[in-house]
């Protein structure tokens, strides 16, 4: 199978997700009084109302409809004062009605959108994007210095219930193919879970998972769910189809199942991408069908062929009011809107005068970002100064062991931002370099105590006093005539050798920059 | 053996506030004359006996403790409830094979409110199978008979809930009506039979036929004791967001009489094809009584009523096609044995569970919601509700309640009508009513000139404006008498 | 009168409310279907152009709900009471064949 990269400047790839999250942060399901609890013992919280028991009737969590007008706002969408819960009928063990409890056509959140800022690695995915000029825009995206801004829209986000939980026996790994029986389970039954569906305004998986991790940033922000991909709070599906560049007429799509994580989600839709490019290059045919990737046979494979469009049976819930959401409540719902990522690096570029790429990185995640404001507070009268270094601590130090280590908690780790603050004032001072610096901030983690006692136990105190460092670079520059003569004639990249040894000679404590200036100024004697 | 189910609400409750005797000889007694009546008739499913001594004793006590005015309205009073409402411990069958070891763990708001306010539950009562019919034929655990004449049918879908109170066998029953299923019971078995207005009583715990049409209602023989019975089971429910706070006390203006009243009268239902001639006669009898009593009758015109009909079997399928899905041998309900797979286990037990009326309506829902034919009919249908809707608000500006009959003819006999179609008809003149969601009873007015059945008319009030039917029919009630315990089970006292 | 499904019509939606409809059974139900939905025919002829649909009867009605508080649940052993068969606190099914959608 050929490379994504190589697929994609044939093929272009058209990418529309639908995103579930449940809203974990309520108290009680979305029609009943039911506890929501992740773990519990089968069949604990459930109620006449979750498990369908002939007579119930529902009764509509207002916290829920609260949270999903919270959502469309902070997705930019149009709240529609007037919808209708529909019910979505088939039979299928886990719903306990046989039908689901949804929207219809007019979802309480419609037609919104997103910012997507691609930048870096990221952006490589997308096809010629060099053959745009900064500030310049093609379809939905823009090109900017470091990658590209997309417009994403938002199709709608509309109310509904989660399904029960199914145990299948005597399959392997608990899969539904092979086993002989199943167990269900009805807690989950009845949980509030909301559906946002965007437009086929994707273009490489990597903008599925920013998308992703973008919309999972403002519903935490919303305080609306947890958004654990890991225990299915926040789960994604992505519709997948190509067509030739150059063309405009949709392809055949399949809708893919199980990305549990950014990476699935991105692996996933890049292996499939692949797949249906090999197979509609050996002539073959696309089913509309769905597929589940595997993450551990990295491929996807059919769990179901839809010969026909679904006919769900779709009709208005008779047993619920309709919607006439009056301004008083989308207002009151407005008020509680906290201050969103985008807003919040737009903020840190006007007050601490950070980049905009430096901003966006810093809010990616919610501890970053409360992390990055602590050290500010700190800092005060410095905040100016140190921002940028305190920026680039959490950018590149802390998301790299926040990558590598799913369980860091920042919040709670002993880098705390007094100690952030201080280790880079260390090194804003010179006192120690960016070297050390790395080597103190390992330390702190790993021994739990202060910057400035690690440098003095280590010492490891920076020397950038001039006179200590030209005794150095002098006795360096006269022990290596041949490496000078050579630099003489052109060979600028000795300077490294210099640098090197004369950094040797001081046990990794000069100063860099001092040493770097003097070398220049003797070599050029 | 005294009968007190047989007596009045007010009756009984003389009798206990003199202490003639107790709630717990009220049971007894209530308890001893099913046993030995109820196998003529079968309006019973399930007597619950257990229940009726322990709340016998709570009455009793309230008594003893000078409470009773305190208890509620039906202190004391046997009361027996349709086999689609859910009460804790019981069977809650709906007539069906798939719930006939079904134990329900709840109990319904109707059932619930009917106790707290003192009544002593006698049991379960029979009905067609998810109260699909208009005959209790239907019901997979043997017909019931109408007390007026053993070979005929009780009338439909609350057969069970009319029969009982016609050989007096309960003071008060409780029954649902969809499109007609009170009211058209009540007037086979001629007593008095009350579906609210859609919303007044709640509907958590009974199980659903067709949600937007559904309501629960009372069945007596005194329009004083279907009122006291509407006082109890009135009320916003927070379970039911459908359900209605009024606040009306519907005993309040019985006594007032129809002086000044304006009774409506609809052309089109007196000529309708199909109406047979002595229930016309009834109606136009009943209709001149009013007038003599005062009331002035108005013909109004209801335009779009005809299409009521096929409306009502769009929408009361479609409903029922999904309200019916989750029988499916998983959490409750019959179940298939022997099956490897779940598609077969769902197949076979919803094909033995489900008798042929429900699977029909099933199908027929799923076929009318289906891509394409949504369009053609369920939505029309909505459309029609709108129209219908509007008929009676515009015929209500000018009445104050509408006389109608209920039943184009009185009880048919066993079998005689087997075609779905034509069974069907027996809504005709209640179904408009339900799509419209306003209030309407029956009303008895004597005996048909040539079946020598009991006769009723319909009493159809402006939406949550019930008091109004209630007060035409209490005067109705003074020239034709409360409703008589049917001659061949009535008790010389 | 119109044919408004055939046999296999019927067949197909057997299989999709899932009720078992033996070949014995098919031509009668068939039958029926067609005379009940012939019977429809009025709502299908009436001019409703402009009329808007009322899906609920009580027209007022909107906005009903409920405050985010917990109530009671049943114990596992009241949800399970009327199960056809359970396993280890579970609702137990046979083998679903042909997979889903979950």
């Amino acid at each position: 199978m050929k490379k994504l990269e190589e697929v994609l400047k044939d093929w272009e790839a058209v990418i529309g997700l639908e995103i579930h999250a449940e809203l974990t942060t309520l108290t009680t399901k979305m029609f009943c009084g039911c506890k929501l609890e992740f773990g519990a013992a089968p069949n604990t919280h459930t109620c006449p109302v979750c498990l369908g028991l002939p007579g119930a009737l529902p009764v509509p969590n207002k916290a829920a409809i609260e949270s999903i007008v919270l959502a469309g706002l902070a997705t930019n969408c149009e709240i529609q004062k007037h919808s209708l819960f529909y019910r979505k009928n088939y039979m299928y063990p886990d719903m306990a009605k046989n039908f689901q409890t949804t929207q219809g056509p007019i979802a309480f959140c419609m037609g919104g959108h997103l910012e997507l800022d691609v930048d870096g690695a990221a952006a490589k995915e997308r096809y010629r994007l060099d053959d745009l000029a900064v500030g310049e825009t093609e379809g939905n995206i823009t090109r900017t210095s470091d990658g590209y801004t997309a417009h994403v829209g938002i199709t709608r986000i509309h109310m509904e219930e989660d399904a029960g939980k199914m145990v299948h026996i005597g399959g392997g790994e608990g899969r539904i193919a092979g086993a002989t029986h199943s167990l269900v389970d009805y807690n989950r039954a009845g949980t509030p879970l909301i559906e946002l569906v965007t437009e086929p305004d994707l273009r490489t998986p990597e903008e599925a998972r920013l998308f992703m991790q973008k919309l999972r940033q403002i519903y935490l922000a919303i305080g609306i769910s947890d958004c654990s991909m890991e225990e299915g709070s926040l789960r994604c599906d992505g519709n997948v189809s190509l067509r030739r560049r150059g063309t405009t007429q949709f392809g055949t799509k399949t809708e893919l199942k199980n990305m549990n994580s950014f990476k699935n989600l991105h692996d996933g839709l890049a292996y499939e991408i692949c797949r249906q490019a090999e197979v509609l290059e050996e002539g073959g045919i696309i089913y509309q069908e769905t597929r589940h990737w595997d993450p551990s046979a990295k491929r996807t494979i059919v769990m179901r062929v839809k010969e026909t469009a679904d006919d769900y049976r779709l009709f208005p819930e008779p047993d619920l009011a309709p919607y006439d959401l009056s301004d008083e409540f989308i207002e009151g719902v407005r008020a509680k809107l906290p201050e969103l990522p985008d807003q919040k690096a737009k903020r840190y570029e006007a007050d601490f005068g950070l980049s905009a790429y430096d901003a966006r990185h810093l809010v990616e995640h919610r501890a970053t970002a409360n992390f990055f404001e602590s050290c500010m507070g700190i800092a005060d009268g410095d905040a100016a100064k140190l921002a940028k270094p305190v920026a680039n601590l959490v950018i590149n130090d802390i998301a790299a062991r926040m990558n590598a280590d799913e369980s860091f908690d920042l919040a709670n780790c002993p880098l705390t931002p007094a100690r952030a603050v201080e280790l880079v004032k260390l090194l804003a001072e010179d006192a120690i370099s960016s070297k050390q610096a790395k080597e103190v901030f390992a330390a702190v983690l790993d021994e739990d105590k202060d910057p400035a006692a690690i440098v003095e136990e280590r010492g490891m105190k920076q020397v950038s006093d001039t006179g200590a460092i030209e005794a150095v670079v002098d006795a360096v520059v006269a022990a290596h005539p041949d490496e000078v003569a050579r630099y003489k004639e052109g060979n600028q990249k000795l300077i490294g050798f210099f640098v090197g040894q004369c950094m040797k000679e001081m046990r990794g404590q000069g100063n860099p920059k001092v040493i770097n200036q003097l070398l220049a100024q003797k070599l050029a004697e | 053996m005294a009968n007190f189910a047989t007596m009045s609400v007010r009756e009984i409750q003389a009798g206990l506030a003199g202490k003639q005797f107790s709630a717990r000889e009220v049971a007894e007694d209530a308890l001893a004359r099913i046993a030995a009546v109820d196998p003529q008739i079968h309006a019973f499913l399930e007597v619950t006996e257990e229940a009726a001594y322990e709340q016998a004793r709570t009455v009793d006590e309230a008594i003893a403790e000078g409470r009773l005015a305190e208890m509620g309205p039906l202190a004391g009073v046997p009361v027996a409830f349709k086999d689609n409402m859910n009460m804790k411990g019981t069977h809650t069958t709906c007539s069906s094979r798939m719930l006939e070891n079904y134990v329900s763990p709840y109990t319904a708001t109707c059932v619930a409110k009917t106790i707290e306010a003192g009544g002593i539950p006698l049991g379960k009562l029979n009905m067609d199978e998810f109260a699909f019919g208009s005959s209790t034929e239907t019901s997979a655990f043997g017909i019931t008979r109408n007390p007026w004449d053993l070979e005929r049918v009780p009338g439909g879908s609350s057969g069970g809930s009319a029969a009982a109170v016609a050989a007096g066998l309960a003071t008060v029953t409780l029954g649902s009506d969809t499109g007609g299923s009170i009211r058209q019971p009540g007037s086979f078995c001629g007593i008095v039979a009350v579906k609210p207005a859609y919303g007044t009583v709640s509907r958590y715990g009974v199980v659903a036929f067709g949600s937007s049409l559904d309501q629960v209602g009372p069945f007596a023989r005194s329009v004083e004791d279907a009122a006291l019975a509407l006082n109890a089971l009135a009320g916003h429910d927070p379970l039911d967001c459908t359900s209605q706070q009024l606040g009306v006390d519907y005993t309040a203006n019985l006594a007032e009489g129809v002086a000044g009243m304006k009774v409506g009268i609809v052309p089109a239902f007196m000529q309708a094809e199909g109406l047979d001639g002595e229930v016309r006669a009834k109606v136009e009898e009943a209709a001149a009584k009013l007038e003599s009593l005062g009331a002035e009758l108005v013909e109004v015109d209801l335009p779009n009523a005809q299409a009521a009909m096929s409306a009502y079997y769009v929408l009361g399928p479609c409903e029922a096609f999904s309200n019916l899905a989750r029988f499916d041998s998983v959490r409750y309900g019959y179940c298939a044995e022997g099956h490897k797979d779940l598609g077969g286990q769902y197949e076979e037990s919803r094909h033995e569970g489900f008798g042929p009326e429900a699977r029909r309506r099933i199908m027929l829902g799923s076929y009318l919601l289906s891509a394409g034919v949504y369009d053609k009919y369920y939505y029309p249908a909505q459309q029609v509700r709108t129209l219908i809707t509007q008929d009676y608000r515009r015929a209500y500006e000018s009445v104050d309640v509408i006389l109608a009959p209920v039943s184009p003819r009185t009880a048919f006999k066993f079998g005689e009508i087997s075609d779905p179609t034509t069974m069907y008809l027996s809504d005709m003149f209640t179904i408009s009513i339900n799509i419209a969601g306003n209030g309407g009873m029956n009303m008895p007015v004597g005996l048909g000139a040539e079946s020598g059945m009991p006769v009723g008319v319909q009493l159809i009030a402006p939406q949550f404006k019930d008091e109004n039917m209630l007060r035409v029919a209490a005067a109705l009630e003074t020239v034709y008498g409360p409703a008589p315990v049917a001659p061949q089970f009535a008790v010389e006292r | 009168m119109t044919q408004h499904v055939t046999e296999k019509d019927v067949r197909d939606i057997a299989t999709y409310t899932r009720i078992a409809l033996s070949d014995e059974e098919l031509p009668q139900m068939t039958k029926d279907l067609n005379d009940i939905i012939d019977s429809l025919k009025p709502i299908t002829e009436y001019d409703l152009e402009g009329v808007e649909p009322t899906f609920h009867p009580i027209g007022s009605l909107s906005n009903v709900m409920r405050e985010d508080v917990e109530t009671a649940s049943f114990s596992q052993e009241e949800a399970l009471s009327n199960a056809p068969k359970q396993q280890d606190g579970y609702f137990l099914i046979p083998a679903i064949l042909g997979g889903g959608d979950q």
